[in-house]
């Protein structure tokens, strides 16, 4: 871009001030008049509506509506998204206004070798060969913009605003920069609940990590016994408990630890007396059921692809390690584990952040309480779970979006340097 | 480069100025398009069709058929057609509204209904002009006022705490024991005392298989009356969230009683077991008494029937016996020192927390006056006497529920005196539930804890667990507003 600026003619400068004149002067009528059209085009959006959009987005609105008198007002959300289309809208502007004066520029080039500016119908053909790909990815690439980006970003921009609490629609929202981080880490009942559970957080995704991994390789590695008659039907057990939804698992398990559950029953009717497995004081009772809960669901699906993965380990592999002499313990930790753990890192990677980010677990056994020394939120909640306290149930939407950005940031940062610390992406080359 | 860069930088400025200029040009427009009207005007609007959200069970049960099909019948020369609006029940005008998602006329609960004050998403009513005005006890209208003098729903049917009973488990000997005042109703039924030392008879005799009242105790909804009756109360006047006050007065006495109270239960009381349970149970003789809503009537009734059909009734002698044998009545007094085992000590009506569910317009709808005439048809005494027919609420209007008597004539009264605490009409009531669930059930529990791990061995113990809740209800309301 740069040089094409530095090394550019008239037509190149023509170009840079209005789309396509460039191409016009070098002949190229077409694609010059198209390039106008969307020059123009870009103006009229600016003009009628986009301008709007942009100034919406910087001021979140100045009149409050109220629609029992009839007064329209500004609804901030809404010019907070139209902002964001706005934007995009400008970027993609810019980056089509880029790509013709480098178009402009290459022409210059093409023609200074001798040759004539390329003929429209060719460019467009080109579309359909060397430059299929801008072809497939333009749609693709545009409803990501719109349906992931937008929303995306919508998300994020909202933990820099005060909405939530008592500023929703038709009260204006404002932007607050880094208001909402700076409660989370410094206000006085925040704070403190916020690391416990951020702590709590990681213990659970580390061992519900673990025990689903090794749970679901250990039965894979028991099924895949000779000497296991009718292995079919026995694997067939754990993936019941998978073909069951999850929520329906939460809630039958919900029932079953409850005061009036069969294991209470039983308790009560051998002349004990009932636990409660999941209420206030059940902390670490509660932590462990959901621990149990959450590998009763997800054993079977690491069960089943272990067991895929176990079936293509090479059997002269292990011939030859018997022949030296090793321990069924050291196949074990020097065959099996590597070759399943080098395939399955991206997975576990997966899995450790589905784990940090399970909601439905301790919303389903343990949900609606609030204990001592946390704010809105119980002992067993995860980061999802208070972000869901705060935000849908409190109606603090601007503490939520900024919670479930640190979410992110941490969870990004663990998976990526996991991914590449991994031998799957170390040792790329080690079972080819 | 001398004559690209200036280009190019023209280009971007071109863009940048259009951007500023229209953006300002037009940031004035939604100011001056705004325009203060009066939306009722008298005159119907005519060729209209209304978009009426209705509750689940009167969808169900037929009724809001049959509202639909009379209304349009009265009001078919002018061509207002009423249809069901076919959207959740839970509906979020809040969330809906504003973006032309939502109901003309909504039927809502009274705290939901007027959270939707706060952003003008409902009208203020000219209710004076609804044949149900006069009708409607004022407490009633109380519930849809935020203080300005203006009302913004219209009452429908009260909710209130019931109690349901077997008559047929009540003690042979009942007329001669168990009826101190000889007004020829059970003590139980009038005297939480009774009621509690009842329950202990039952569950010692039974060895702990059988009992006598039974009740999820972390149910804010239902437990929160014996607060109440002691002086407590959820938010101060005016519904001012600064002033939370469960722990009020002598709050801490009516804690005691749900303490109690859960002493003659068994931990199904701690969470929501008996709630769940209690209408089989209690068709089954397992429990004596219970407490809900009234529109549970059928339910109950169903159990019943099936008990004994399974016995080897008829379904038709099934539910004659099982409507014989099922008693309901109005929430007992409690005894004004708290001490449910103290037969001595004077009486005091019991507070219940209420509801009034009712009709209001919403502010988006284009036809305010059809919507007003709607809501007045479907609060007309007719409208209403079919509605507890057929749904068995409690209508709101007194020449109605006068007219239905029983419980019904019963919870109006209750309603009257002053006795029913209805839901503030605040969007902070929603932040109420789980922080009092939470200590509710801790209280609950506290009798099934081993002696060394009791909570709450007194009165001050119990006022400092009602205080922290009132802190971690203000603290969830106020700490991030």
């Amino acid at each position: 871009m740069l040089e094409a600026l530095r090394q550019g003619d008239r037509r190149v400068a023509a170009s840079a001030a209005i789309m396509g004149l460039g191409q016009l002067l070098h002949g190229q009528i077409a694609k010059g008049l198209l390039l106008i059209a969307l020059q123009l085009s870009a103006v009229a959006f600016f003009v009628l509506t986009g301008g709007k959009m942009l100034l919406g987005f910087v001021t979140l609105g100045s009149v409050k509506a109220n629609p029992a008198m009839g007064i329209e007002g500004d609804n901030s959300v809404i010019l907070l998204i139209m902002g964001i289309f706005g934007i995009i809208v400008l970027l993609l502007y810019i980056l089509i206004w880029r790509a013709n004066i480098k178009d402009c520029y290459n022409t210059q080039k093409r023609v200074a070798k001798g040759a004539a500016p390329e003929k429209f119908k060719a460019e467009l053909s080109s579309l359909l060969d060397k430059n299929f790909y801008k072809t497939a990815l333009f749609l693709p690439i545009l409803g990501v913009c719109v349906f992931t980006v937008l929303p995306i970003v919508f998300m994020i921009l909202i933990a820099f605003t005060d909405y939530g609490g008592a500023v929703i629609p038709p009260e204006l929202v404002s932007w607050t920069g880094l208001d909402s981080f700076r409660k989370i880490l410094s206000l006085g009942q925040f704070a403190p609940t916020f690391f416990k559970i951020l702590g709590w957080n990681f213990v659970w995704a580390l061992l519900s990590t673990a025990l689903n991994y090794l749970g679901g390789l250990g039965l894979a590695l028991l099924y895949n016994k000779k000497r296991i008659r009718a292995r079919a039907v026995w694997r067939g057990f754990p993936i019941l408990a998978y073909a069951i939804p999850g929520f329906i698992s939460l809630l039958a398990f919900k029932f079953m630890f409850s005061y009036g559950g069969p294991i209470n029953q039983m308790i009560t009717g051998a002349g004990g007396t009932a636990i409660g497995f999941l209420d206030l004081d059940a902390k670490w009772t509660a932590r462990a059921i959901g621990l149990f809960v959450n590998a009763w669901i997800t054993v079977p699906t690491t069960m089943l692809l272990a067991t895929g993965i176990l079936s293509n380990i090479d059997e002269s592999l292990y011939e030859a390690s018997r022949i030296d002499g090793a321990s069924r313990w050291v196949q074990f930790k020097k065959i099996t584990l590597p070759f399943v753990l080098f395939a399955t890192t991206p997975v576990l990677i997966s899995q450790f952040i589905g784990n940090f980010n399970n909601f439905g677990i301790f919303y389903f056994l343990r949900g609606g309480l609030y204990v001592d020394n946390y704010f809105l939120a119980s002992d067993t909640d995860l980061l999802i779970n208070w972000l869901y306290n705060l935000s849908i149930d409190n109606n603090y939407y601007a503490i939520g979006a900024a919670i479930s950005l640190i979410i992110f940031i941490i969870t990004s940062i663990i998976s990526l340097a996991v991914y590449v610390l991994s031998p799957s992406y170390k040792q790329e080359e080690t079972f080819r | 480069m001398k004559r690209t860069l200036p280009a190019a930088i023209a280009n971007l400025l071109v863009i940048a100025l259009v951007i500023v200029i229209f953006s300002g040009a037009f940031s004035g427009a939604a100011e001056s398009a705004g325009e203060v009207s009066g939306r009722f005007d008298g005159v119907l609007e005519e060729n209209t069709t209304l978009r009426i959200l209705e509750n689940d069970t009167a969808i169900k049960q037929g009724y809001f058929d049959a509202l639909l099909t009379a209304f349009n019948a009265q009001y078919a020369a002018q061509g207002i057609t009423a249809v069901d609006a076919n959207m959740d029940s839970y509906l979020d005008l809040e969330q809906d509204g504003p973006y032309g998602y939502g109901p003309d006329v909504i039927y809502q609960a009274n705290d939901q209904v007027m959270k939707y004050t706060d952003g003008n998403h409902i009208l203020p009513l000219p209710v004076e002009q609804l044949d149900c005005y006069a009708q409607t006890a004022q407490t009633a209208w109380d519930a849809y006022t935020i203080g300005d003098g203006q009302y913004y729903g219209v009452p429908v049917n009260v909710q209130a705490p019931v109690l349901y009973y077997r008559k047929d488990l009540l003690p042979a000997n009942w007329e001669t024991d168990w009826d101190d005042d000889s007004n020829g109703t059970p003590d139980m039924l009038e005297d939480w005392g009774a009621m509690y030392r009842f329950s202990q008879q039952i569950k010692t005799e039974s060895g702990g298989t059988k009992f006598g009242y039974m009740k999820s105790l972390y149910d804010t909804y239902f437990a929160s009356g014996y607060l109440f009756s002691y002086g407590a109360y959820v938010f101060g006047p005016n519904n001012d969230t600064s002033d939370v006050g469960f722990a009020a007065g002598n709050a801490e006495i009516g804690a005691g009683v749900i303490r109690q109270l859960a002493g003659v239960m068994n931990e199904g009381c701690i969470d929501d077991t008996i709630t769940v349970d209690c209408y089989s149970r209690l068709a089954s003789g397992e429990y004596f008494a219970t407490m809900t809503t009234p529109d549970l009537y059928t339910m109950f009734i169903r159990e019943l029937q099936l008990v004994y059909t399974a016995e080897g009734l008829s379904e038709e002698d099934a539910l004659a016996k099982a409507a014989e044998n099922l008693g309901t009545a109005t929430v007992p007094a409690l005894p004004e020192n708290g001490d449910l085992s103290d037969e001595t000590s004077p009486l005091i009506p019991c507070k219940a927390m209420g509801g009034i569910n009712g009709y209001a317009i919403s502010s988006y709808t284009k036809a305010p006056d059809a919507c007003l005439a709607f809501i007045d048809f479907a609060t007309s005494f007719e409208m209403l006497l079919t509605r507890n027919e057929m749904l068995g609420i409690v209508p709101a209007r007194s020449d109605a529920a006068n007219s239905v008597g029983g419980l019904t004539g019963m919870v109006n009264q209750i309603l009257g005196e002053g006795n029913l605490v209805i839901m503030p009409s605040s969007r902070a009531l929603q932040q109420v539930w789980t922080p009092m669930e939470t200590l509710l059930s801790d209280i609950a529990k506290d009798p099934f804890r081993p002696e060394s791990e009791i909570k709450y061995p007194d009165l001050p113990s119990l006022k400092a667990g009602l205080e922290k809740a009132d802190q971690q209800i203000y603290d969830a309301i106020w700490t991030l507003s």
